[in-house]
């Protein structure tokens, strides 16, 4: 019988050596051995992504690092997928991103995009140049989180007019707002009535998950 | 002194009578019709009396086909000379979107094969400099020093084509595509480096952005092994015509962790040192007379959200702590915002024009 502990760190491993191959073949492995299918889910790919993420707020991981370990992920989900879906998926939460309007910088948004889905979140893309109504859509339909993401000075202003049209459109109470990219500060988030900020992808997700946790009903 | 003279004393570290300063990346077209209707200035660097001007090659006669790269272009959507497809903004002013969307034309491209067959620019075509030497003289006669144009040098102009995401992962995997296709477009940069050296223009300005607001975009390992020898080649191909042509590097964001390796390959300058994320104190501290800053006045914080008194104390400031042995160029980090108002961009140049 194969060691259940030594086949999730190893599947972690792979997933933080970017080894596509292998991470496909130690979920296939584990699923052989009997694991449960949300265990490896948890307690190999998500953990490892969380991990890539904390080595990346710490500089040891770079945007390369990050995306040769979501690759691997992936490879590793497409032969767990199916096994997943017998049973009933709780996601980490549903969260709608894009970079804000007049702005068409997306490497960050993407980046955060990644390591969210990584993370178990359900992720909505916006893509660029979303204006607030499709925010607003995007929250009516059914996001818990709002994620913008503006690259120039220019475009930083015209994320309160997010928030605005949240709160217009009546959804500000059950919806939470996170904003990120170059030149916003927590000042400015506080400014604007955001509900939280992050300057990197890996912490992101961290707040991603304390956003969920207040704008979910428990 | 002259501007010129200003320009070149100061990049070689002697002192100048004031800091030369230049508007590096220019104003938002919004922002630029706001400032001509404010000042009368059709030109706000004829205007203002800036020490550089920029100049670039003539346009191409290439007319390549990418629509086998590019598929049909959406409405409002151009390629340009290395295929890559622009998409400006789609749902507001475009006069203050300065970045196109990209569609792009090597995404799906991965052999060695498909690099070599990529049709790439002839930016290092004899025809397209055969005025550049007379343009260049022309900007020196009136005293004002002459810039060559080499931005998106190799890393943002293979991106652009391939994507970011598929690029770094590339780079990640010892791609054999990627390499030939940054070495192709190294070779071509080399042949326009060593058109602008021996066209006498004072700085060639190459650039790459791979820097983030808290640090590099990748390893530092990994720009060495993918970036660095290649920027190499085209520094030498410059110096290898006029050895004391000045090198001008830019790159966004914080990029500390390789200015020792840049000054090594033979970078003088470094732009734009955006206050918010590097140190120009700490670089001018560490690195002394073997690197000149260009830029350093804050795009992201004090011309948009600051007064007048900020523009002109933070002018003062670099002047104080890193310029006083010559090395600054002041500038503004990157291009002029529409919100950055009108009255702070007349308080720099008066600020720069003040200082000694």
């Amino acid at each position: 019988m194969a060691d259940t502990t030594s086949c999730e760190t190893r599947l972690r491993q792979a997933v933080l050596n970017g080894d596509a191959a292998a991470a496909a073949s130690l979920v296939a492995e584990g699923l052989a051995a009997g694991i449960p299918p949300r265990t490896l889910l948890d307690d190999g790919l998500i953990a490892a992504m969380g991990e890539a993420g904390r080595l990346f707020e710490a500089g040891e991981f770079f945007v390369p690092e990050l995306l040769v370990s979501a690759r691997a992920m992936k490879a590793a989900m497409a032969v767990l997928d199916p096994r997943l879906a017998g049973e009933a998926r709780t996601s980490a939460g549903r969260i709608a991103i894009g970079t804000v309007a007049g702005d068409l910088h997306d490497i960050g948004k993407n980046l955060v995009a990644t390591m969210l889905r990584g993370a178990g979140f359900d992720v909505d893309d916006l893509g660029v140049d979303v204006t607030p109504s499709q925010f607003v859509q995007a929250a009516r339909a059914g996001a818990h989180v709002i994620g913008v993401s503006s690259l120039l000075t220019t475009t930083m202003i015209s994320m309160r007019a997010v928030v605005g049209a949240l709160e217009d459109a009546g959804l500000r109470g059950r919806v939470k707002v996170m904003v990120g990219g170059a030149p916003v500060t927590p000042e400015y988030a506080e400014a604007i009535g955001a509900d939280g900020f992050s300057d990197n992808a890996g912490g992101a997700v961290t707040l991603a998950r304390r956003l969920v946790a207040m704008a979910r009903p428990s | 002194m002259t501007s010129r003279e200003r320009v070149l004393a100061a990049m070689r570290h002697q002192r100048p009578d004031r800091p030369p300063f230049d508007f590096s990346w220019g104003f938002a077209p919004a922002e630029l019709h706001r400032l001509q209707a404010a000042t009368g200035a059709s030109d706000p660097e004829e205007y203002f009396g800036a020490d550089t001007r920029m100049l670039r090659p003539s346009p191409t006669r290439l007319a390549t086909d990418f629509s086998r790269y590019l598929g049909e272009l959406p409405s409002g959507a151009y390629a340009d000379e290395w295929g890559i497809g622009r998409r400006p903004s789609a749902s507001t002013d475009a006069a203050h979107a300065h970045l196109d969307g990209f569609i792009y034309s090597l995404l799906d491209a991965s052999s060695e094969e498909d690099a070599l067959a990529y049709p790439l620019p002839d930016l290092d075509a004899d025809y397209r400099y055969e005025d550049f030497a007379a343009r260049v003289a022309e900007v020196q006669a009136r005293g004002i020093a002459a810039l060559a144009a080499m931005e998106c040098t190799i890393f943002e102009v293979a991106w652009y084509m391939r994507s970011m995401e598929r690029l770094l992962l590339d780079f990640a995997d010892g791609s054999p595509f990627a390499a030939t296709l940054l070495d192709r477009i190294t070779a071509i940069r080399e042949g326009q480096a060593r058109r602008y050296a021996g066209s006498g223009a004072d700085v060639i300005c190459m650039g790459d952005d791979v820097g983030t607001q808290r640090g590099m975009l990748m390893s530092v390992r990994m720009w060495r092994t993918w970036l660095k020898p290649r920027l190499a080649r085209v520094i030498a191909a410059a110096r290898a015509v006029r050895p004391d042509v000045l090198i001008f590097y830019h790159s966004d964001g914080d990029v500390t962790a390789i200015v020792e390796d840049l000054i090594d390959i033979g970078v003088d300058i470094l732009n734009p040192v955006q206050p918010e994320c590097m140190d120009p104190v700490a670089l001018c501290q560490r690195f002394g007379r073997r690197l000149s800053l260009w830029g350093t006045i804050g795009t992201q914080s004090t011309f948009p959200f600051g007064s007048p008194e900020d523009v002109r104390r933070e002018v003062r400031t670099r002047v104080e702590t890193v310029g006083a042995s010559g090395g600054l160029f002041l500038a503004p980090t990157h291009m002029i915002e529409p919100e950055v108002p009108v009255a702070n961009i007349i308080a720099f140049v008066d600020a720069v024009k003040s200082a000694t």
